[in-house]
């Protein structure tokens, strides 16, 4: 029943087929280069991981739905202790747990399956070997609905919008391609539950919202009709599924196909595989497409400025005039005078200063506010208030200016792309110049530079979201936690006399207060100082990949120029019977690379619905 | 003197000082309250249920209870001759609402107005219940519309103002250790200061923990412990009880009909009865052989919840229970409504002239303090003198600076501590830890023991400084009790 549909798996596998092809072909062409760049393309089809957060309140049956989804009881539920930390279950030949402790890079160390349970629920001696802390567990399992590459996050309850773990789900989210928004049908959603919602929707574009406990309350559907009353009125457009996760658990054990469409859980489940898992695989497919046209477009190029010099000698200088000049060209772009290259160091310096001044000034707005709320109240009677007050407040700002910068970097990076391709755009211009074909119809290079455009764009958003991931994460804000107010002095409100009671007790409070106001600023410090260093090295990691990205790309395309410049003198000293013969030869491999070209083409361009809404910031790219 | 006495005597006084200012009518509003029922509000989150609980607690069904957001006023419950609703709109008179009330709760016509019009509604109803203590039914916190929630708040208020509410008990229904909201709430400006000394805790909806097994309520009394004895938890009420709402409310309401319908589906078999009682909508659409409308499920549904009705049927099919009584005993014993009221009753109304004294000193205070005038000054001193030497209020005070963890020790030095100043009741041998039935003679033993051991730990001169000041406290305590077993015994 959890069978990928058969068209979205002959999508991936055409794709990892063009690939092979063409990387075939590279090899073939002495290009090994450009081989790497077809051999990542092809390792990620291969293993694709799609992640799933599944996120919600406190006890709404998170784990519940996980384990029911599954078919398999693996994630802990209890009546009362809560899922404390974030659990990724895998596809694996055999069962396998590991524990994933904090560090740089975080380790990973087997455990026994059922050691899981004490560690992920709060409460639990995750830290009781006095080793770095535990930050979460992953579990291998051999479902078939995890096979296509589908990791599920299972995460601790938010406890309310506005605390430390709704910041933490939330900026997992934003690195999640789909989320299961869980609440129970006991009731109708909540201000803080809404807020969520809106908030997960704005990071990822997938949210489905899945009622549970279906079996229990009988009002389940009014629940149902009334939180789509809410997401309506609130202007969120979001599925909402009714399942119940009993059922399912009860349908598996008894093998009952009746009972498992009683529980609602098809629907879940197609959601799963289909919209998110075949989304997912289109877009892969169409990247690793893209990345085949890319390759061939060069090799195309280089093949046709050969083919334009053998057929005319007259011609052959000058295309070699050509080439000479689009040598310079490509040494440009190669060189750190490069337009793009200044665009990237401006970019980042300058975004780092953004960045900056952004954390500075939330952090000061949130002193200001903790100053004047202190200034209300008697800090002993609601310091732990006021801590986790602080605590939620600061990771929510932390949030947006890591939002801010996830932006910025993407406009950055969409810059440097079209800087990039205007320069590399003419070289191809150039190297395509004297293709007759083309010279009929400039539209097609032109359709030709647009994709080499798009796929310049979409692979640098790719690698920077492995530059966003070793940043801020769970970890990072969940172990803000642990960055300790410390105590506030209580002075004891016991004092039982008569006389000057009231201003004994009044330079008390101011006392408490000043300890007060000077422990939050303590801890914003601290977390300025966590915070603007993680942003710093997240931004160095941007631009590190942006320029070996584009860097590579450089050096291809002068690889190519190089090719097609020795081709072309070559070509000018053959006899007219070699040029004859070559000229076939490359008539026959043109052919070849058209079609793997149109092979590839077709694996993308049956997605163009898909593309149509890329990641973020693609469409300006690409049209 | 009692303490309710000397407040009054201070109301009095403040009155006549404040006779011309508008204030006099507010002062003498408190001053009526010493004579009234103590004000018990119900707060918590949004859907937690509060009307279910007050249902409850009335033993009638009057406030309107329903699957979605229900309850978006303030609404006053209170003993009386007759049966009225009265609207207290934000601006103009107060009007009387026309109202009907068949089996089910009552249905007020707003006659115009809309619930953001309103600023409380009072509902007058005859009730032995309502006689002990008049009940606040109040719109959830975290509610989709802001304003219901906020309004619940400013009912709910802080200790240096007049509060509407003597005690509250606020609903919750799982509080995780980290359940930030809960705690949050208490940030809010309006309410910046916690105090356990008027406020208990009540984990409802207590049958849903475990999503209706049969074994939910074991469940949820261990929840309450833990929850009772956890730090923050305990800083902001005295304890945590479990309830069962919607059971209790069933129990105290239950009809003949009803019982008749649940023997209908006790009479199944063991295994079709799970069968059939497996989802809430295979109880509504299978078996057409139990000669059950639809209708009539979904009724009972409504009023027993599937935890209920699995309860129930299966209490009767086991012969536990035979009779309609019966059943309503045993349902209210199981839904945790008799703990709940026991600890009301030692907690709250036996402390009702203490809690009823300190809205009413509080509320003069506020007045004297916002709006000084000639013989204002003396007032203040009366007031500060009156809470600074009563003994009830050290007993708080030690109570609450117990709790907040000022004062600390060995644990089994604050816990006789808390005991003995009636942090679990009142009553003699509550406070000396001994059996309900224990006699005079065991009691004045015990408490002369209690007294020289504080003696000596308020003049021992390496107790610390806090722990002096809550010993001297104790050994009033223990004094007191004294004199209340010696004019017992004579």
């Amino acid at each position: 029943m959890t069978t990928p549909a058969a068209g979205q798996r002959s999508r991936v596998a055409q794709a990892i087929e063009v690939v092979d092809l063409c990387l075939r072909a590279s090899a073939a062409y002495g290009r090994p280069d450009l081989g790497t760049r077809l051999a990542a393309a092809r390792r990620t089809l291969a293993d694709p991981a799609v992640h799933i957060v599944v996120a919600g309140e406190f006890k709404q049956g998170k784990s519940s739905l996980v384990n029911a989804l599954l078919g398999v009881h693996v994630c802990p539920v209890d009546d009362d202790l809560a899922t404390a930390l974030p659990t990724y279950l895998r596809h694996g030949a055999q069962p396998k747990a590991y524990l994933l402790r904090d560090g740089d890079p975080p380790s990973r160390e087997p455990i026994a399956l059922d050691e899981v349970r004490g560690h992920v629920v709060e409460n639990g001696h995750g830290r009781s070997n006095g080793d770095r802390p535990v930050v979460g567990a992953e579990i291998e399992l051999p479902r078939k609905i995890l096979a296509g590459g589908l990791v599920l996050v299972d995460t601790p309850g938010v406890g309310g919008l506005g605390s430390v773990h709704a910041a933490a789900s939330l900026a997992a989210i934003s690195m999640a391609d789909a989320v299961i928004f869980v609440t129970d049908a006991s009731q109708e959603l909540t201000l803080s539950e809404l807020d969520f919602v809106r908030q997960a929707q704005d990071l990822c574009r997938t949210v489905v919202c899945a009622i549970t406990k279906t079996d229990f309350y009988p009002a389940w559907r009014k629940i149902r009709e009334l939180n789509q009353g809410h997401f309506r009125s609130a202007g969120i457009d979001v599925p909402l599924l009714a399942v119940s996760s009993t059922l399912r658990a009860r349908a598996a054990q008894a093998n009952d196909a009746q009972l498992n469409t009683e529980s609602g859980f098809p629907d879940v489940v197609r959601f799963v595989t289909q919209r998110v898992g075949t989304g997912a695989a289109d877009r892969m497919a169409a990247q690793a497409a893209a990345e085949v046209i890319a390759v061939c477009d060069q090799i195309i190029a280089q093949f046709e400025a050969e083919r334009a010099a053998l057929t005319d000698p007259v011609v052959a200088q000058r295309v070699i005039d050509e080439l000479n000049a689009a040598r310079r060209r490509v040494e440009e772009l190669r060189s750190a005078a490069a337009k793009w290259s200044q665009t990237l160091n401006d970019g980042v310096t300058d975004l780092t200063a953004d960045i900056d001044h952004d954390l500075r000034a939330r952090i000061r707005e949130v002193l200001q506010e903790a100053d004047d709320a202190i200034e209300d109240i008697d800090p002993s009677d609601t310091w732990p208030q006021m801590e986790s007050w602080l605590q939620s407040r600061v990771s929510y700002e932390l949030l947006a200016n890591y939002r801010l910068l996830r932006t910025r970097a993407d406009q950055l990076s969409e810059e440097v792309a079209e800087h990039f391709n205007e320069a590399s755009g003419q070289v191809f211009r150039q190297l395509a110049v004297y293709n007759p074909a083309a010279r009929v119809s400039d539209a097609r290079v032109e359709h030709k530079i647009e994709l080499a455009k798009m796929k310049a764009g979409k692979q640098a958003m790719v690698a920077l979201k492995s530059a966003y991931g070793g940043a801020l994460m769970f970890m990072m804000l969940g172990s803000m936690a642990g960055i300790a107010l410390g105590p506030v002095g209580v002075g004891i409100g016991l004092v039982m006399g008569h006389k000057g009671l009231k201003d004994e007790k009044k330079r008390q409070v101011q006392q408490r207060r000043t300890q007060a106001k000077n422990a939050v600023r303590r801890y914003c410090d601290e977390v300025s100082f966590v915070m603007g260093k993680d942003s710093r090295d997240t931004l160095r990691r941007v631009q590190r990949q942006l320029r070996d990205h584009y860097s590579a790309l450089a050096e291809e395309f002068s690889r190519s120029n190089t090719e097609a410049l020795t081709a072309a003198t070559e070509a000018a000293k053959r006899t007219q019977s070699e040029r004859d013969l070559r000229l076939r030869d490359l008539d026959a491999e043109l052919g070849r690379l058209r079609q793997v070209r149109q092979l590839a083409m077709s694996v993308s361009g049956s997605t163009e619905p898909a593309s149509a809404t890329p990641a973020s910031g693609l469409s300006e790219v690409g049209s | 003197m009692t303490l309710i006495e000397r407040t009054r005597g201070v109301l009095t006084r403040a009155i006549d000082v404040y006779r011309g200012t508008g204030h006099d009518a507010t002062l003498a509003a408190v001053r009526k309250r010493l004579d009234e029922p103590l004000r018990v509000a119900l707060a918590g989150r949004v859907k937690c249920g509060k009307s279910t609980l007050l249902n409850a607690l009335v033993g009638e069904r009057l406030a309107p209870t329903d699957a979605g957001e229900c309850t978006r006023i303030v609404t006053w419950y209170r003993d009386g001759h007759t049966y009225q609703v009265v609207a207290v709109p934000r601006q103009g008179e107060s009007r009387q609402l026309r109202f009907t009330r068949d089996n089910d709760a009552i249905e007020v016509d707003l006659g115009g107005l809309t619930p953001d019009d309103i600023d409380q509604m009072v509902v007058t109803w005859p009730s032995q219940a309502l006689r002990t203590a008049t009940l606040i039914d109040t719109p959830g916190i975290g509610s989709l519309s802001e304003r219901v929630s906020r309004r619940a708040w400013t009912l709910v208020a802080a200790d240096d103002e007049e509060t509407p509410a003597d005690a509250v008990l606020y609903l919750m229904r799982h509080l995780h250790a980290g359940d930030l909201e809960f705690l949050r709430a208490f940030h809010d400006s309006e309410v910046s200061r916690p105090n356990p000394v008027n406020a208990i805790g009540v984990l409802s909806r207590a049958d849903e923990i475990g999503v209706g097994r049969t074994d939910a309520m074991a469940s949820a009394r261990r929840i309450a412990t833990r929850l009772a004895s956890d730090g923050n938890v305990r800083r902001v009420v005295q304890t945590v009880v479990p309830v069962a709402g919607l059971l209790a409310e069933t129990a105290v309401t239950l009809t003949e009909t009803e019982v008749a319908h649940l023997r209908r589906v006790a009479e199944v078999d063991v295994r079709d009865a799970d069968d059939l009682l497996l989802t809430t909508d295979r109880f509504l659409e299978r078996m057409p052989e139990l000669g059950l409308t639809s209708i009539e499920r979904a009724a009972l549904l409504q009023r027993f919840g599937l935890f209920g009705v699995r309860l129930a049927s299966s209490l009767l099919r086991r012969g536990v229970t035979a009779t309609a009584t019966e059943l309503a005993r045993d349902l209210a014993e199981r839904s945790g409504i008799g703990q709940l009221q026991e600890v009301l009753r030692t907690l709250f109304f036996e402390r009702r002239d203490v809690l009823k004294s300190r809205s009413g000193l509080l509320a003069v205070d506020a007045v004297v303090r916002a709006h000084p005038r000639p013989g204002s000054e003396r007032i203040a001193a009366e007031v500060e003198e009156i809470i600074a030497s009563a003994h009830p209020f050290n007993e708080l005070r030690v109570l609450s600076s117990l709790r907040a963890g000022w004062i600390s020790g060995k644990p089994d030095v604050v816990d006789d501590l808390e005991h003995l100043i009636g942090g679990a009741g009142a009553a003699p041998y509550v406070r000396l830890r001994l059996a309900a039935d224990a006699d005079v003679g065991e009691l004045t033993g015990s408490a002369k023991d209690a007294l020289a051991r504080w003696q000596r730990r308020a003049e021992n001169p390496l107790t610390a400084h806090e722990m002096v000041l809550a010993a001297r406290v104790a050994v009033r305590s223990c004094e007191g009790m004294l004199a209340q077993l010696g004019r017992a015994a004579g």
